[in-house]
């Protein structure tokens, strides 16, 4: 197994773990030294401990196109990802920073739209978007917050920093696996943590659940608090029961909640209706509320926008939030930042071309093959074309694709995404990840150190998303002073 | 504390399944100890295991003939019974998924793992070989669950109804055990055998076994196993956890917190009301065999309340 460590080679990009010198980064020293020393039975042995942990707790992700209720073990790869603590700071404020700027702008766009009227971005990018709701206009929730629980996506370039690729502000799943991930590494790689001083993870639920009370429409000791889920069938279910059961909060369905003829939200119980408060709710906006949205939703509960918009209940993420969510929308957030809170961006954004912009539509044919093209509204990893590594045939297609739906579709450079050891049968290479840091906004706003490090197990791919076959790591924000 | 109507009903048939996952087990094992122990000739047939469970014809609609290979694949492993170990214990997991937000982790962990083994050995266990290990392996980790669940819950809701399942399947299981004693010795009353009298005590011994009551029944009436004081044990006696008026009473204990309980008291009280009238010492076998049919119903029609008053989901309330 060593041999390998020693021939490990991450090439042109950021390895998190080995410099280009070949040499473990300081803080990853004691991490490789200990990995370095296993025995290929000892490394089997607990990668084995590994599976077996993740079997035993039931860590599944269905996958859609698998049909319904197929479970499919996450897979998890042993080798935790390390970054300092130091560095780490910046990339929170620069993240609080951005979840503000996102908010006020949400705020905005449903009121006075004074960001519109300046010209700072064109009208018609915002109110055509099919993340605009209308239905949401004249609603301001309580301090002025939309996006309560912001996933966004971060990747490390060549030059070894930071940026963000994407925000989540409608339904951002992938927290569990977080924590879930450090009780694996803690079960299986035991003898690690008494040389690093790891910041702990494991109190997000109780940081959730104070964010989810201080949106609660009544003064109340305990407000009720329930996860909205669209069943079991969902990806993501596994994750929602997880989370209620972490918070004391009640896992409901739709057909669980009703809204009474006084405009509040109530929960059938066995001793009868009881009133909810808060709504963490993990289903799109379409299927919210029959009444108003997708008429044909079974998932949702009819009248919950009136008993929303009557603040009879907060319902987190806001309906509507997803307008800054939109990819289109994305490239205007360091104009956002210094438009609404005067401030110089601390965390970097992708460039971006808007294909509905001539000129750039332009640059981007006829550059396909270097940049991703990504559709404006598709999460997942879904209708993603990595130029350099896609056919002429699909790059053809992808040309057809934005020629006919130019709003639909923006283009990046591709990034050199970093790398980290990771195991491959009994091998280590390195694979391209990146990382999903949670940010909550409440009356507070707090992020999670570190967050879901994603793998793309698929030699040189840059895909690292679960439902495209992408694997996980533990990941690590240690004290620099060791 | 909460709890949605939604959960309730998942908890009852957690449980429900749980118990008859195990007590399908118990059955098969005791009949199979049994069928060793009676001479070929008197030997009751393995269609009465089917009977008693009243699945002659989701059996017949899969299965030509009542022989032991196919009466066993249709106990332990065919999907399509609702009663065999592998439906119950997968049923059981379905809905131990969706309540895991208030059952201890552990819950989850174990139900799971049950369901892994036995998705694994179910269909190698059918035979005699392997068959005793799998279903001992069965009825431990059912034990393991029902030990976590006791031992680590608060006695609220949740507790309650799955008290509830399990006490209802549990009662219900009981009299069909009893029912196969019947059935048994009722085929052979028709029938001459040469072996009547000594093959009685046997199959009532294995029913006995089945209940873990053994040894509970010999300090009651001494060693040797007769019928009817079999049936009066396990039916009326009032400190046996798997006797009918047991359950009854542990039933009518968790639905006195309940609100809006009225009914299914009223249900529970008079099923104990019958039970009591029932005399086993004076009764013959086709009257026992007919109180159980009965008794059934109404052991249908208490759970139709529950299910009415607690777990269903009216959309109009």
């Amino acid at each position: 197994m060593s041999g390998s460590w020693k021939t490990y080679n991450p090439g042109t990009h950021y390895d998190e773990l080995i410099t280009t010198a070949k040499k473990p980064r300081t803080l990853a020293k004691h991490l490789v030294k200990l990995m370095q020393g296993l025995t290929t039975e000892e490394v089997s042995a607990r990668r084995a401990a590994a599976d077996l942990t993740i079997r035993e707790m039931g860590v599944s992700f269905t996958v859609y196109s698998e049909g319904h209720n197929i479970d499919r073990a996450w897979p998890f790869d042993i080798i935790p990802r390390v970054i300092s603590a130091r560095e780490w700071r910046k990339v929170k404020q620069g993240l609080i920073q951005r979840s503000r700027a996102l908010n006020l702008f949400i705020d905005d766009i449903y009121n006075r739209q004074k960001i519109l009227a300046d010209g700072l971005l064109p009208a018609d990018i915002v109110l055509d978007s099919p993340n605009y709701k209308p239905q949401c206009k004249g609603i301001s929730p309580r301090y002025k917050t939309w996006a309560h629980i912001c996933g966004s996506d971060l990747v490390r370039n060549a030059d070894g920093k930071f940026y963000v690729l994407e925000d989540n502000l409608r339904v951002p799943s992938g927290v569990s696996y977080m924590l879930e991930n450090r009780e694996i590494t803690k079960r299986v790689l035991p003898e690690l943590f008494e040389n690093y001083s790891i910041l702990p993870v494991s109190d997000y639920p109780s940081h959730l659940h104070s964010t989810l009370a201080s949106l609660s429409p009544r003064e109340q000791n305990r407000p009720s608090i329930v996860v909205l889920t669209p069943g079991i069938y969902n990806s993501a279910y596994f994750e929602h029961a997880f989370l209620a059961q972490s918070m004391g909060a009640e896992l409901v369905e739709g057909s669980d909640l009703f809204v009474d003829e006084d405009d509040c939200v109530y929960m059938r119980t066995v001793d009868g209706p009881q009133r909810v408060d808060v709504i963490y709710r993990r289903i799109d906006d379409d299927y919210l509320d029959p009444e108003v949205f997708n008429e044909s939703s079974k998932l949702g509960v009819p009248g919950i926008m009136r008993a929303w918009k009557a603040k009879n209940v907060a319902i987190a993420n806001a309906p509507g939030a997803g307008i800054a969510d939109d990819k289109v929308i994305y490239a205007y957030v360091p104009e956002m930042i210094r438009y609404y809170l005067k401030e110089k961006p601390l965390i970097a954004s992708v460039e971006t071309y808007l294909c509905l912009e001539e000129k750039n539509r332009e640059y981007v044919l006829a550059n396909l093959d270097k940049l991703v093209v990504k559709p404006a509204n598709e999460s997942g990893g879904y209708g993603l074309m990595v130029g350099p590594h896609a056919s002429k045939a699909k790059r053809a297609e992808f040309a057809k694709l934005i020629e006919a739906d130019p709003r639909n579709y923006i283009a990046q450079p591709t990034l050199s995404l970093s790398t980290a050891p990771t195991y491959i049968d009994d091998k280590v290479e390195p694979r391209h990840l990146d990382l999903r840091p949670f940010i909550l906004q409440g009356k507070d706003a707090w992020v999670t150190p570190g967050g879901l490090t994603r793998v793309a197990m698929q030699k040189g791919s840059l895909v690292v998303n679960s439902s495209q076959g992408g694997g996980s790591k533990d990941t690590w924000i240690v004290e620099d002073s060791q | 504390m909460t709890m949605l109507s939604r959960v309730a009903d998942r908890l009852f048939w957690t449980a429900r399944y749980l118990e008859r996952a195990e007590d399908t087990a118990r059955l098969t094992d005791a009949y199979t100890h049994m069928m060793m122990d009676i001479p070929k000739e008197s030997a009751p047939g393995w269609d009465i295991l089917v009977k008693i469970l009243a699945a002659e014809p989701a059996y017949e609609s899969n299965y030509r003939t009542y022989n032991e290979q196919n009466v066993l694949k249709f106990l332990i492993a065919d999907l399509d019974n609702a009663g065999s170990v592998c439906h119950a214990v997968k049923a059981a997991r379905e809905n131990v998924r969706t309540t895991r937000d208030v059952l201890p982790q552990e819950a989850w962990e174990l139900v799971n793992e049950l369901y892994l083994y036995t998705q694994e050995f179910a269909e190698q266990s059918i035979g005699r070989r392997n068959r005793y290990q799998f279903l001992e392996e069965v009825i431990g980790r059912c034990r393991e669950i029902n030990g976590l669940l006791v031992s680590t819950l608060s006695r609220d809701h949740t507790y309650r109804f799955l008290q509830i399942g399990r006490l209802l399947e549990r009662a219900d299981m009981t009299t069909r055990i009893i029912d196969v004693g019947a059935a048994a010795l009722l085929g052979e009353d028709r029938q001459p055998s040469l072996h009547k009298g000594t093959v009685d005590p046997l199959i009532w011994a294995s029913l006995l076994r089945s209940l873990s009551a053994v040894g509970a029944y010999r300090r009651e009436y001494g060693p040797s196993v007769e019928a009817k004081c079999m049936v009066d044990f396990v039916f009326r006696d009032a400190n046996l956890p798997r006797s009918v008026k047991y359950c009854l009473n542990d039933i009518r204990t968790e639905l006195l917190p309940l609100k809006n309980n009225k009914p299914a008291l009223k249900l529970v009280d008079q099923a104990r009301r019958s039970l009591s009238r029932f005399d086993p010492q004076t009764s013959s076998r086709e009257e026992l065999h007919r109180f159980i049919d009965k008794f059934q119903l109404k052991l249908m029609h208490l759970n139709a309340t529950i299910d009415e008053q607690w777990l269903f989901q009216n959309n109009d309330d």
